[in-house]
């Protein structure tokens, strides 16, 4: 059995690794949300919930030098590059100690160190990965840049520029499209010309594969094919994963345009850790060793948010600093 | 000989200025690139990078399909990559469809970052009028001066054009460098103002403006083509007895009030001109700037001529009638040195 590489803990076998890196992105976003509640992060949040086994399943394939740029919905795939959940929690929670200190805050987190960054503008990621992989073909490594977008983002200018650059230069980008089948409201089936977006690579001479978002197996299979594609200068891949977002687009969604069963049966039939769970289950894995790792990483992040919280706020005096590099240009 | 040379050097033409200052930066920095439409092969619609192509290849001199999106958003990707690229838009106005990654993304991530994340990018354009009507003509210095995060300067000579862009090369923040088209399309022996360039490579700082002519009565601020013309109207006026300091500004981010203020102080008057939009752009922001500086009563005049908040139109006489022009410059200098 192979065994899984960075985040997950050393010499655990590999479904295990899976398994605790969706219990600690599912914990992530739960300590999130009960930070929410507590009133410490303010404006829009968007958690992952139901989306996990996607940046799970990516996790595997990275590589320190592989860059990821990531979406609104950006926490699974800041974990999955291995950023440090800490600096992450603190940052979505506004704090001085946070990944920028303070003021990225949870849809705008940049981490130089392991070559993550997102951005709050749907579709805007797919240039700015573009840009990495063009630094990566100059380079002459192996290194891939993955642009996260959703299915609303692979509809934009942005993306189709990018493909096509990244296509005729046979760049190694790939496209995440964790395609949700939502853009807030608008559901894929209405406002997309093609029934997946997988299918349109052959428009920019990219691999196209579509995989089921919710099976954090085949996600670590078709992603991993999609990253050796790159790898090997072989050009760009759309991975599609289709999955399914559990609560609103933000939290504060009143979610007028699917009625509350239908989250109830999204929720039963397609959580990827019930579901992974379940397989485990079947080809004999002890159900306490998965409560074991449940358990852990949800105690695990409890800390983590009650450490955070104790962290100092911005001081209002540094509220003008790192404009520029210099401080210049300031109203004198 | 050095004779020679320095007459050579006032015939070349700017564009060829500018791309020597481009090869000599990507000469010295191997993380600097080009990237944008018609800058290999053409060289530029105005050639500002002819030979860049030839000399560093495909890979650092990036022919770009007519996608600006992508690729003004793959110069943020190349900055995280730690790359210095720049990124020509052609004409100024297309900015519209690229904008998102211009503000969003390359102007606010240092901030957003906490400082952790530099862009060094510089985005290179052509703007002002050359009769080319309202899609082809924008200055929009002050669009990009009103957003933070983006240092913006517009040059009027060789000499700074060629200082500048190293300089901008060179800058670990965001640039927006607007050259003038009118400028880049004259004739190296029609510019007033053409200080010797020299063949190496130089720098002139961001935020530092210069007195191209001393003057006493009046003093008349403003930048890129716009000091050409202020010269010549200085000119004009000197004539019938009237003394116009004229500062070229060079940057609108950061702007140098210090300049401007010290001179007005002594003038007593102070014209603004800009090429750009009238309304809540440079004008406007300079001569507050002045006044907060000098106080309410450290003025005797505060003038400003600007294009009055309509788009660029196509036929020569209407252009002509918006445009702030060596004509519409001499007759306010008057009106206003008519008043002391």
């Amino acid at each position: 059995m192979i065994r899984a590489n960075a985040e997950g803990n050393s010499g655990e076998p590999v479904t295990h690794a899976r398994f605790r890196r969706m219990a600690r992105m599912r914990a992530f976003d739960e300590a999130c949300l009960d930070a929410l509640r507590r009133g410490v992060i303010h404006g829009e949040l968007h958690v992952g919930l139901g989306q996990e086994a996607v940046a799970a399943g990516m996790a595997e394939s990275l590589r320190p030098e592989d860059a990821v740029v990531s979406s609104h919905r950006n926490h699974f795939h800041a974990l999955a590059k291995g950023v440090d959940a800490r600096a992450l929690l603190a940052e979505i929670c506004e704090r001085e100690t946070g990944l920028c200190r303070g003021r990225g805050g949870h849809m705008h987190p940049f981490d130089p160190a392991t070559n993550f960054s997102a951005t709050g503008i749907v579709g805007a990621s797919l240039p700015v990965a573009l840009g990495y992989a063009h630094a990566f073909g100059m380079q002459g490594g192996d290194a891939v840049a993955i642009g996260v977008t959703g299915d609303g983002g692979s509809h934009t200018g942005g993306f189709h520029e990018s493909m096509v650059m990244a296509g005729a230069r046979r760049l190694p980008l790939v496209a995440l499209v964790e395609n949700n089948a939502l853009a807030i409201s608008v559901p894929f089936s209405e406002i997309s010309p093609t029934a997946t977006v997988a299918e349109r690579s052959s428009a920019y001479g990219a691999l196209g594969l579509h995989v089921d978002g919710t099976d954090v197996d085949a996600v670590a299979r078709v992603f991993a094919q999609a990253m050796d594609h790159a790898r090997a200068g072989r050009g760009p891949v759309i991975v599609e994963a289709t999955c399914h977002r559990f609560r609103g687009h933000f939290e504060g969604d009143p979610e007028g345009y699917r009625p509350r069963e239908e989250r109830r049966r999204l929720r039963e039939q397609f959580d990827p850790l019930t579901l992974y769970r379940a397989r485990l289950e079947a080809a004999g894995e002890s159900p306490d060793v998965l409560d074991g790792i449940l358990a852990a990483e949800k105690s695990g992040m409890k800390t983590l948010l009650a450490e955070v919280l104790e962290d100092e706020m911005p001081d209002p005096a540094g509220a003008l600093d790192h404009v520029f590099t210099d401080n210049a240009g300031r109203p004198a | 000989m050095n004779n020679r040379l320095a007459n050579d050097r006032r015939a070349m033409p700017l564009p060829a200025t500018i791309a020597e200052a481009i090869a000599l930066e990507m000469e010295r920095d191997p993380s600097i690139l080009c990237i944008g439409e018609d800058i290999g092969r053409a060289g530029g619609v105005f050639g500002t990078t002819r030979g860049l192509l030839d000399r560093f290849g495909r890979d650092r001199v990036v022919d770009a399909p007519i996608a600006e999106m992508a690729f003004s958003g793959m110069a943020v990707g190349l900055a995280q990559a730690g790359m210095r690229p720049l990124v020509e838009i052609m004409f100024v106005d297309f900015i519209g469809v690229c904008l998102e990654q211009v503000y969003n993304a390359a102007a606010k991530i240092p901030y957003m970052s906490g400082g952790r994340q530099r862009m060094p990018i510089v985005f290179k354009t052509a703007g002002g009028c050359i009769g080319s009507a309202a899609q082809h003509s924008q200055c929009l210095w002050g669009l990009f001066a009103h957003l933070p995060g983006i240092k913006v300067v517009a040059p009027c000579n060789p000499h700074d054009h060629k200082g500048l862009m190293a300089e901008a090369l060179r800058s670990d923040d965001p640039v927006v460098f607007i050259e003038h088209k009118d400028l880049l399309l004259r004739k190296g022996k029609d510019f007033r103002h053409h200080p010797e360039v020299p063949d190496e490579a130089y720098t002139v700082p961001m935020g530092k403006a210069a007195v191209v002519r001393p003057g006493t009565d009046v003093t008349l601020a403003t930048l890129s083509l716009s000091v050409e013309h202020a010269l010549e109207a200085a000119e004009t006026v000197a004539a019938e007895g009237i003394s116009v300091e004229v500062i070229d500004l060079r940057s609108i981010v950061p702007l140098d009030t210090d300049t401007v203020a010290r001179s007005a102080a002594s003038t007593g008057r102070l014209l603004v001109v800009d090429e750009d939009y009238l309304s809540f752009g440079l004008s406007a922001e300079l001569t507050l700037r002045v006044i907060e500086r000098l106080g309410l009563t450290g003025l005797r005049q505060v003038e400003r001529l600007a294009v009055p908040d309509v788009p660029i139109p196509a036929a020569l006489s209407l252009e002509k009638a918006v445009l702030p022009g060596p004509d519409k410059i001499a007759q306010r200098l008057r009106q206003m040195a008519g008043g002391r």
